[in-house]
């Protein structure tokens, strides 16, 4: 067979477009790409809510004002009573980061000069990690205070995410149903199907990852208050969010709690121990309880798609990368699962 | 005359949007299936227009969804057997609302014809507001797909 009608071939061009088209997307709503995707995250986890509700005869688009009154209501109260404390707790962080920075560096110091002992070089590991450590120590605040004074982009989110999560209760499906017209006739079936798939697998990510990120924030959040951690409430939100990433967040986390027990006075090292093994426990609850029962099959991807795709995202696009990497992925395997079959499919018909 | 530019060019006029509950309701797929809910499901379905000879779809084509025929006549065939020939009432296809399987035929629209989609993905959308009556549908997708099984294991024991 030629290759330049290899089926292959010409499913990596369609999908090269389609990735084009989906980049070209992301570029003009950048700047309201958080909002955007924060609508989207509460649209998918709303949703079931609302058609509960409708289901119960509820008009629907009362049905949407009760659940985003809901969503309002608690987002006041943990503005209300959570978040204070959860500042307070940040101002304690900003405050230790120094005392931090000092124990990592005594820490790497001291098996610095084991690992030059050993290995019989003259490596000045010091001033390699008092360099790292004061990059680290100014990149750590300066990400603690740039956050805490975003506060106009925290307000534009809270005015604009009610609004879009409105809008996508009510009216997504008849916008995309229009979107999804303009497909051609030979396209419009194959369309349907790949966007099905990609939906439905999304739409099960992004509950199951969810619910997943609560469990170990409130397991990680009790562990920390257990065993006497320092601002265990932030700790435990942390871990939480960092959950989203596989692999890499749950190791981050670990270090981070390892971190703040090795920062506490009087020095304990037993808390830098208990801190860890906080995070192996919820990573065990997390693997053998959570994953199983509530994310199972959600996305079938081999460990190193995930840890490839999490470097190729992240260097990509940051943060926010780091977080779609897994959805992304996910998403595009369809996309491109199916293409490929299609094409294949008439190419077999061309041949015969 | 409608104007292009005043009018949703994407809303189905009411009268038409009768005319393709009717023709469903008349299928045993909405056999005691509420008229009102008919309507309502029916707005949300999908046209689509063929021009003559314009393949519909290919046998191995993944499926979304049941199609009626609203305008038109469709061919379809099995290599070079005839299966039948759809006139406006008619629907096929049906299979995919059930499983995710491949078009087991080739679709070909006779001559310019308009096709009402029925998706699996509305299906679905319609199930979870309306658990009882999509149990309902279920039972007569059912049936009609046994219906098609008995006339085929019939026609494979005349042969």
């Amino acid at each position: 067979m030629d290759w330049k009608s290899s089926p292959h071939l010409q499913t990596f061009k369609l999908f090269a477009l389609f990735v084009a088209v989906c980049l070209a997307s992301f570029y003009l709503i950048s700047s309201v790409l958080l909002p955007v995707l924060i609508s989207i995250t509460l649209y998918a986890l709303f949703e079931p809510a609302t058609l509960y509700l409708v289901r119960h005869k509820v008009n629907h688009s009362l049905s949407i004002l009760i659940v985003l009154l809901f969503l309002v209501l608690t987002s006041l109260i943990a503005v209300g009573f959570a978040l204070p404390a959860l500042f307070d707790q940040v101002a304690v962080l900003q405050s230790k980061l120094p005392q931090i920075a000092q124990q990592l560096e005594r820490f790497l110091t001291h098996y610095g000069e084991v690992i030059s002992a050993e290995i019989g070089t003259d490596l000045d590991v010091s001033e390699l990690t008092v360099t790292a450590l004061t990059q680290f120590s100014s990149l750590g605040q300066s990400i603690l205070i740039n956050a805490t004074n975003r506060v106009l982009d925290i307000v534009i989110i809270f005015i604009l995410v009610p609004f879009l999560t409105y809008y996508l209760l009510k009216d997504f499906q008849r916008v995309r149903n229009n979107l999804m017209n303009w497909l051609p006739n030979s396209s419009f079936e194959l369309g349907w199907v790949i966007y099905h798939n990609v939906t439905a697998q999304l739409k099960a990510y992004t509950r199951g990852v969810m619910l997943q990120s609560l469990i170990m924030a409130a397991v990680c959040a009790a562990g920390f208050t257990l065993i006497g951690l320092d601002i265990p409430l932030l700790l435990g939100c942390i871990t939480g969010i960092l959950n989203l990433v596989p692999y890499i967040g749950p190791i981050i986390s670990m270090l981070i709690a390892a971190l703040v027990g090795a920062a506490m006075t009087p020095f304990d090292p037993t808390l830098i121990y208990l801190g860890a093994l906080v995070i192996v426990v919820a990573q065990i609850v997390d693997n053998v309880v959570v994953i199983p029962a509530v994310i199972a099959n959600a996305v079938n991807l081999h460990p190193v798609q995930v840890i490839l795709g999490i470097i190729i995202f992240g260097s990509l696009f940051g943060t926010l990368g780091v977080i779609l990497a897994i959805p992304g992925i996910a998403a595009g395997k369809i996309v491109y699962n199916n293409l490929f079959a299609d094409i294949q499919n008439a190419s077999l018909k061309t041949g015969a | 005359m409608s104007n292009i530019f005043w009018s949703n060019i994407f809303r189905s006029g009411d009268s038409e949007l009768r005319t393709i509950a009717r023709l469903w309701q008349q299928t045993p797929l909405f056999k005691n299936i509420p008229e009102r809910q008919t309507e309502l499901l029916c707005g949300k379905m999908h046209r689509r227009r063929f021009k003559p000879g314009e393949t519909v779809f290919s046998f191995g084509d993944q499926g979304a969804g049941a199609i009626l025929v609203l305008e038109g006549s469709v061919r379809v065939m099995v290599n070079t057997t005839e299966l039948a020939l759809l006139e406006p009432g008619d629907f096929f296809g049906e299979i995919a609302l059930a499983a995710a399987e491949r078009r087991t035929a080739d679709a070909t629209a006779v001559s310019a014809a308009q096709l009402v989609y029925f998706l699996k993905q509305d299906l679905e959308e319609w199930i979870e507001r309306q658990p009882r009556l999509g149990a309902r549908f279920l039972m007569n997708l059912s049936a009609t797909l046994a219906e098609r099984l008995y006339r085929a294991n019939d026609l494979i024991a005349q042969q």
